[in-house]
Order: C-alpha cells, then sequence, then structure tokens
C-alpha cells in the first residue's frame, strides 16, 4: 500500500491510451487514491484504536483487495477513479493499524518504526518498477489484481490477532495517552512527497509519452531510483541525526530534479545520474522525517496516520499544482516543435512531390495523435527507393524527430524545476524544528 | 570521525553533488536544448539559386507563404499547417478569428510578394512582373479560396494557386 502510488505511476500512459482519457484525466488516478488517503489515515487510525488494529487492519486489507478487483474490472476512468477511492479507505485503515500491531511483533517501538519509515521509502522508490513490469508483461489491470493475494496473505496473520482481540477486547486503558503531532516534521514529509511523485510521475511520461520507450523499457531504467535507496538505506545509520539526513536527502532529491529540469539531450543515460541523487535523496529523507514524527509519540497508529496524511497530501499537492503547468507546456512544445519541424521540411532540399507525400502523410499522423507528444517514424515508412532520395528523407526524419525529442524534453522543464522548489521548501521546516534530532 | 562531523558531510555532500550536477547539465546545453525558433515571416528570405520550373514554382510558393503569414500575423509553419487540410484550415481560421475573405485576400498579398521575391532573386523578368501581378490581383476572392479549399497538403495548395502564375512562368521565362 506504500508503494501504490507509485506502483500505478508506470501504468497510467497505458490507462491514458486505453480509457482515452487526458493527461489531467489520468491523473486523478493517483490523485483519487492520495486524496483519499490523507483525508483517511487520521480517522482510519482512531478507528483502528477503537475497534482494535487487528480487526482494522483485517477489514482494511479486505476492501483494499475488493477495490483492487473493481479497479481492474473498470472500463471508465470514473469507475477506476471511483473504486481507487475506496481502495484507499481500505488502504488508510490498513497501513495504520498495522503500525500500531509492529511494536509487538518486531521487538520494540524503534524498531518498528524504522522499519515502517524504510517501508514507505522503498516502496516509493521501488513501485515504478514493479508497475512497469507488471504492466509490460501482462496489463494495467495487473498491477491492482497483484494488490489482491498480496493483501490477502497479509490478512492472514492479522486475522490471528484479530481472533485474540475479539476474545479479550480492547482495554481503553492500554490506550496510551496521544502526544501532539510532529507538525514541522509532517509537513517537510509533505513537501518532500510532493516532489518525489512529481520526480515519479513526471520522469515516467517523460520516458514513455516523450520519449517513446515502452513500459518495461521504463521500469528499467527507473529501476535505478530503488536501486540506489537501497544501497543508501544500508548506510544512512552511520549519521545518526536525522535533521541532517531529511536535510541531505531533501537536497540531493531538489539536486536530482534540477538535473532532470536542465536535460541537455533526449538520451535515457543522462537521467541515470539524477535518478541516483533522488534515490539515495529519498531513502534519507523519507525515513529520517519519519522516523521523527514518531519518535517518543503514542500511539504510534495515529502519529503513523499523520505521517500517511502528510506524505500523500504531499503527493495531492504535488500532482494537483505540476499537472496544469506541464499539460499546458506539453501543448505549447508540442506546437512548437512541430512548427519546427513544419519549417525542416520547407526548407528541406527533398524532391517538391516526395514532400507533398510526406507533408500529407505526417499531417494525419498528426492529427491522429492530437493533443499527445507525437512519434513521427511512422509517417515516413515506406521510404523511397532512390538511394539518394531515400537519405535525404532519412536526414529529414531525424531532424523532425529530433525538434519533437526537443519539445518533449522541454515540455518537463518547468515541471521539474517546480518540483527541484518544492523540495528545497522541505528545508524550511527541516530548518526551523528544533526537536528533529532523535 | 564524529556525529557532528558526518552529520556535516553528509549535508556539505548532497550540496556539492546538486551544484555539480546542475552546473554540468547547463554547462552541456540543458536551457538551449529546446525545438527551433520559427523566422519571422516578414522579414525577407533569400532564394536559394533556383533552376528550373519546379524548384521556382516551389520557391514561390514559400514565399506566398511568407507573405500571407505575415499579413495574419502567424508563422509561416503555421499557415503551411493550416493549409493541409480542409479540418486544419477550419481549425485555424476558428482558432486565429478570421473568414475566408481575410483567409484569400491574405493569400493574394503572399503571392503579390512571391512575384516581387522571383523578381529579385532572377528568377522572373522584371517587365513580365508587371501583367503577373495584374493577374494575382485580379483572381476573384470565390476562386482563391476554392484554389486554398483544394489544397491537399501545404506543397499541393502552393502548387494549385501558382497553377495561373506557373502557366505565365512557363510563358514568360526564358
Amino acid at each position: 500500500m506504500l508503494a501504490d502510488s507509485s506502483i500505478v505511476v508506470l501504468a497510467l500512459p497505458q490507462i491514458y491510451r486505453e480509457l482515452d482519457t487526458s493527461v489531467a484525466g489520468v491523473t486523478w488516478v493517483l490523485v483519487s487514491f492520495n486524496l483519499v488517503m490523507a483525508l483517511a489515515a487520521v480517522p482510519a487510525a482512531h478507528i483502528a484504536r477503537r475497534v482494535g488494529p487487528g480487526r482494522a487492519a483485517a477489514v482494511g486489507l479486505a476492501i483494499f483487495a475488493g477495490a483492487g478487483l473493481a479497479c481492474a474490472a473498470s472500463e471508465t476512468l470514473a469507475t477506476l477513479i471511483a473504486a481507487r477511492c475506496v481502495q484507499a479507505l481500505g488502504g488508510a485503515a490498513a497501513v495504520t493499524a498495522v503500525l500500531e500491531l509492529l511494536p509487538a511483533t518486531v521487538g520494540s517501538e524503534k524498531r518498528a518504526t524504522a522499519i515502517w519509515a524504510a517501508a514507505g521509502a522503498t516502496g516509493a522508490a521501488l513501485g515504478p518498477a514493479v508497475g512497469g513490469l507488471l504492466t509490460e508483461l501482462v496489463s494495467w489491470q495487473s498491477i491492482f489484481l497483484i494488490q489482491v493475494p498480496i493483501a490477502l496473505v497479509a490478512a492472514v496473520p492479522i486475522l490471528a490477532v484479530a481472533k485474540h482481540e475479539a476474545a479479550t477486547g480492547v482495554l481503553s486503558a492500554e490506550l496510551r495517552q496521544t502526544g501532539r503531532p510532529h507538525v514541522l516534521a509532517n509537513l517537510a514529509l509533505a513537501m518532500v512527497s510532493a516532489a518525489i511523485a512529481a520526480a515519479l510521475f513526471l520522469l515516467v511520461l517523460l520516458l514513455i509519452e516523450g520519449w517513446n520507450l515502452s513500459p518495461i523499457g521504463a521500469a528499467i531504467v527507473v529501476s535505478v531510483m530503488p536501486l540506489a535507496a537501497f544501497v543508501a538505506s544500508r548506510f544512512d545509520h552511520l549519521v545518526s541525526s536525522a535533521r541532517a539526513r531529511a536535510a541531505g536527502g531533501a537536497i540531493l532529491v531538489s539536486g536530482g530534479l534540477g538535473g532532470w529540469a536542465l536535460l541537455p539531450k533526449a538520451e535515457v543515460a543522462l537521467t541515470v545520474l539524477p535518478q541516483v541523487m533522488v534515490g539515495i535523496g529519498l531513502a534519507l529523507v523519507l525515513s529520517a522525517l519519519t522516523e521523527t514524527a514518531l519518535a517518543g509519540r503514542a500511539p504510534q497508529a495515529i502519529h503513523g496516520g499523520w505521517t500517511i496524511s502528510a506524505r500523500h497530501a504531499g503527493v495531492v499537492i504535488g500532482l494537483l499544482a505540476l499537472t496544469p503547468v506541464f499539460t499546458h507546456d506539453i501543448a505549447q512544445q508540442r506546437n512548437d516543435a512541430i512548427d519546427a519541424g513544419t519549417a525542416v521540411i520547407l526548407d528541406s532540399h527533398v524532391p517538391p512531390l516526395v514532400k507533398i507525400d510526406l507533408a500529407g502523410r505526417i499531417e494525419s499522423h498528426l492529427e491522429e495523435e492530437k493533443g499527445k507528444v507525437p512519434t513521427i517514424g511512422a509517417a515516413f515508412e515506406p521510404l523511397p527507393e532512390d538511394p539518394e532520395e531515400r537519405s535525404e528523407v532519412v536526414q529529414l526524419r531525424e531532424e523532425l524527430q529530433d525538434q519533437l525529442d526537443r519539445g518533449a524534453t522541454h515540455a518537463f522543464s518547468p515541471s521539474f524545476g517546480l518540483a527541484a522548489i518544492l523540495g528545497l521548501l522541505a528545508l524550511i521546516p527541516i530548518g526551523l524544528s528544533r526537536r528533529i534530532e532523535l | 570521525m564524529s556525529a557532528a562531523v558526518r552529520a556535516k558531510v553528509l549535508v556539505g555532500g548532497a550540496i556539492v553533488a546538486a551544484i555539480a550536477l546542475v552546473g554540468i547539465y547547463l554547462a552541456a546545453g540543458g536551457t538551449s536544448y529546446v525545438p527551433a525558433k520559427t523566422q519571422d515571416p516578414c522579414k525577407h528570405r533569400p532564394w536559394r539559386n533556383p533552376e528550373g520550373l519546379d524548384q521556382i514554382a516551389e520557391q514561390f510558393s514559400l514565399s506566398a507563404l511568407d507573405g500571407a503569414a505575415c499579413q495574419l500575423g502567424v508563422s509561416r509553419e503555421t499557415l503551411a499547417q493550416a493549409l493541409a487540410t480542409p479540418e486544419a484550415r477550419e481549425h485555424f481560421t476558428k482558432r486565429y478569428g478570421i473568414d475566408d475573405a481575410e483567409l484569400a485576400k491574405a493569400i493574394r498579398a503572399g503571392l503579390l510578394r512571391a512575384i516581387g521575391d522571383a523578381e529579385d532573386a532572377g528568377a522572373l523578368n522584371p517587365l513580365l512582373a508587371a501583367p503577373l501581378r495584374e493577374t494575382v490581383k485580379s483572381i476573384p476572392l470565390d476562386q482563391a479560396i476554392e484554389l486554398v479549399q483544394n489544397a491537399r497538403s501545404l506543397l499541393d495548395s502552393a502548387e494549385s494557386f501558382l497553377g495561373p502564375a506557373q502557366g505565365f512562368l512557363e510563358q514568360l521565362l526564358p
């Protein structure tokens, strides 16, 4: 569930095409889930404490699994979004309740907090790669279907706890008093999550829609992030200061986003170094801030609920703030790129008759892909048989594709830049916090 | 290394890495990787040594497009796309709030500019440019619209509206 937002990201381009919607429309598949999670996490945590975390987690997992089936069966965007909202309700109940159960399972509250925080960071980083593999090898529906058995397997040990609760009852005397939520840590968490969500969403769209990579190709490319996050999580104990880890992580996330905002060419290799930075950064910052928000606070479910709420609210803010910028820019850049491409054709040295034929085919192709970043290669097939003409047409195709690549890549730059600023803004609450040291 | 030093190294290292990455990408042209800007259609574009009637016709159509685009306040490329299909033309006139008469008027202005450009490039005898201008000026509005409406693509349309001019050229050029 902690990986849900990011796992769905790589399926979005396929959902976007199959359900015949817009970029802004498909964003709501993510926004709806995160919005409901943000709103429901804290109330769900309170309910979990009333009815018992075991029962709350079991019911939450059942709702999550059932809604996952509904997501997979959805044939329209509206039903998919509705199912995602229900799924988020189940997810909020399960995730917050599990945090309440974790200390007893792993032996200590501190260890439980660390595991829960690391799970959040790993899920966010790993999600896109898993989502891409499933989308390419099976279908976008499989992303939701795979969640069903996972939720059911997770429910088995929890059912035992729920039975125990039913037999013994939940005593309110056992419930420790809740402290106030750590506002600054949660605020920083929201800002960093906004930046990270935008990073994952935009990078995946850039790779698939902008540069025409397949979902599996994009999954392989973005797997750099979880690898970097995994390696970083092995070493984060070397720095005991949570504030330093949070600040360093936020700076690395912003630096990586800044790199994507300034890509000097449409080359996959150029996304790697920024990915390493974002991966290391998110592992450091998400775990440091989550641990800080939970440290010394009780009950864990409610403070965990606040961190879940902050993270998902951040994702919503990031997506809602950046999607209009991105969709406007992609439309503008598409037009600029097509104008630049038209100039290439008009000024080319290919014979007029070849130009006429190409112009017609390209215009029809652009009509078919209206509103999307076009791929132009097909419009040039079949190539002329005359070797000289063929070489001129191939050169023309390359020049035209170069203009489209420039347009597609540049369309993402302002959004990546804004996401980088969001990440840097997280340094304000991190800097202001005096109690952020563990 | 003390915990405080490790914390400073982490934050300092992150700052250095972030600045280095952004700096390298900037230096590699991160801000200039954008689609090429289209040229101002109102600025004169010299002809490239036209040889043969096909090339003259092509240059003529490009000049005409420039002239019409200048008159309409759009780029030559935008107008070229607009003339490629009837749907594209309808979308264009709606988007820019112009009617067919204005479009035809602009295309006639473009044709006049193309005659002038052909003259300047030595592709058209100056003594013969005057009657050609009169021909273009006297093309009825309906015919001008029809010439545009019948266009299948930019060059199709260019060749179509070059039809009368091409006839003249064949007669008047050496």
